[in-house]
């Protein structure tokens, strides 16, 4: 389980004026559900994800995980960034084994392990190219990869599709599913889109902007596993999309937002 | 098709060389310039031949390989280290920076004679010529590349249970190669120009008083050979690096 409690957020800008980047969000995520935050750019929803990472500690309040504070990146939490941030000095099987050997896994293993993972994420073959190499969508697969293997309890995916094409990105969301389908780790993903967010979500966490809070939480009540095809269908995904749709355009509306 | 591609370039490369020679053989050959003075390029190639197999002339090639490569190991030690712990460390870059302000724009060869003074005739004055001169180049595209490593590499790794301490070596280091060696690269190319001009001002042996000790016989055959010779060197020196860029830099998109 992670508790965010009272989180707050401030960032010096250039002109050396104070930015609250997120006021006062106060969240928990049980574990094995799938959480999606979803916001306009720049409401803070990355900043959230990168303090349960550990990357950033916030102005003030806490972040916990299974009750204990989090005090900087660990293993049990594994990054996903939309900019893949594969090394790119490293193949596509050095990248994977990272972890592994990092967690003091023989290289046999590790070696064994990966090109499983690799096999998984639908990339077997590819083992010895290096990312520059790889499609935007293939590199993401590896990037997906190498979080998974070093088993982390909770993925964390910084808008990790944000940067592919249409097609790229459905596929990858129905493999992110498929994949979850296994092992429901629990997912906290960062996205700007709505449907993106109701079709792989538990629960979509709405933020504002300017300061960035917590609008509403939104429990998706849809059968898994999904199906794309069946889902785009049903009147209950549609439903969820307008509706969440429509309570952002509110919130753009001058009146609302003095 | 790729080594055709290869070998073309090498050709179209040795083109403007051979532009050079043969205006150096037009102006002996229709009198510009005497051919005492300005010996045609065929005698110069001759007598470098002939002296290749000799071993005063190897002792001088040598003494000069010494105090290129101690110098410039040296610098690209010193460089990529100071580098890395001034991008690692703000402590340590608020001490780096000023003094390396103050000493980039330096000419080093200005410290020559003192040079001299203090460590005397032999590599040792020259090899600390080299290495002052060479270093802020690598020093400074070391810094370069070191701050501007992608965060997100850094806490992909530390999300992947790599130790704070360790991250200098696993991510930083790697991430900056290509800048790293841009430096080196620049760095090889001014240690060989330093070590050639300090052996002219003052030295007992290496090409560059071999060039000066003709220019002052007026043996001008004499004259060219080490200026060939240095040319050759660096020009095989610099393709070694690139060998090395290449290999090192096989992964990065724009190596």
């Amino acid at each position: 389980m992670i508790e965010i409690d009272r989180v707050s957020q401030i960032f010096q800008t250039s002109s050396r004026k104070d930015h609250l980047a997120l006021s006062d969000i106060s969240l928990t995520i049980e574990d094995g559900a799938f959480v999606s935050i979803l916001g306009p750019s720049g409401c803070g929803k990355s900043t959230l994800l990168y303090i349960v990472g550990g990357f950033v500690s916030p102005t003030s309040g806490l972040a916990k995980m299974k009750g204990k504070a989090i005090t900087g990146p660990g293993p049990d939490r594994g990054p996903v960034f939309q900019e893949f941030a594969l090394f790119p000095w490293k193949t596509v099987l050095g990248n994977v084994m990272y972890g592994p050997r990092q967690q003091g896994v023989r290289a046999a293993d590790a070696e064994a392990q990966s090109k499983a993972l690799i096999e998984m994420v639908g990339l077997k073959g590819y083992e010895n190219f290096y990312p520059k190499e790889l499609s935007g969508g293939m590199k993401q697969r590896v990037a997906l990869a190498r979080t998974l293997a070093y088993h982390p309890e909770v993925l964390l995916m910084d808008e990790p599709f944000g940067a592919l094409d249409a097609h790229t990105r459905t596929r990858l969301q129905n493999d992110l599913l498929n994949i979850w389908e296994r092992d429901r780790k629990t997912v906290l993903f960062v996205t700007h889109s709505v449907e993106e967010a109701v079709f792989l979500s538990d629960k979509v966490v709405m933020m504002s902007k300017s300061p960035g809070r917590i609008r509403q939480v939104i429990d998706i009540d849809l059968p898994r596993p999904r199906r794309r095809t069946e889902l785009l269908l049903d009147p209950r995904y549609q439903k969820y999309v307008v509706d969440i749709e429509r309570m952002f355009d509110d919130s753009d509306e001058p009146a609302s937002n003095p | 098709m790729k080594t055709n591609a290869l070998t073309g370039d090498v050709l179209l490369g040795l083109v403007p060389i051979a532009l050079v020679i043969a205006l150096w053989q037009g102006l002996v050959s229709f009198g510009f310039a005497p051919a005492t003075l300005l010996p045609p390029p065929g005698l110069v190639f001759a007598r470098l031949l002939q002296q290749l197999v000799t071993s005063t002339f190897h002792h001088e090639i040598a003494a000069t390989l010494i105090r290129l490569f101690g110098g410039f190991s040296i610098a690209v030690i010193l460089g990529v280290s100071i580098g890395i712990a001034a991008a690692a460390n703000p402590a340590i870059n608020a001490v780096v920076r000023p003094i390396v302000r103050v000493l980039a724009p330096l000419p080093k060869v200005a410290l020559y004679p003192a040079l001299l003074l203090l460590l005397g005739f032999k590599h040792e004055s020259k090899i600390v010529l080299v290495a002052a001169d060479a270093l802020f180049p690598i020093l400074l595209s070391t810094y370069y590349g070191a701050s501007t490593v992608e965060q997100k590499l850094i806490w992909s790794a530390m999300a992947a249970g790599t130790p704070r301490r360790e991250i200098l070596f696993k991510v930083v280091l790697p991430a900056a190669m290509p800048s790293i060696l841009t430096g080196c690269r620049i760095g090889l190319v001014i240690s060989c120009i330093v070590v050639f001009l300090a052996e002219m001002i003052t030295s007992t042996d290496g090409l560059g008083h071999m060039l000066v000790t003709a220019a002052r016989t007026f043996q001008a055959v004499d004259m060219f050979v080490p200026l060939i010779t240095i040319s050759l060197l660096g020009l095989i020196l610099n393709g070694l690096l690139q060998a090395l860029r290449s290999y090192l830099l096989r992964g990065f998109p724009e190596a």
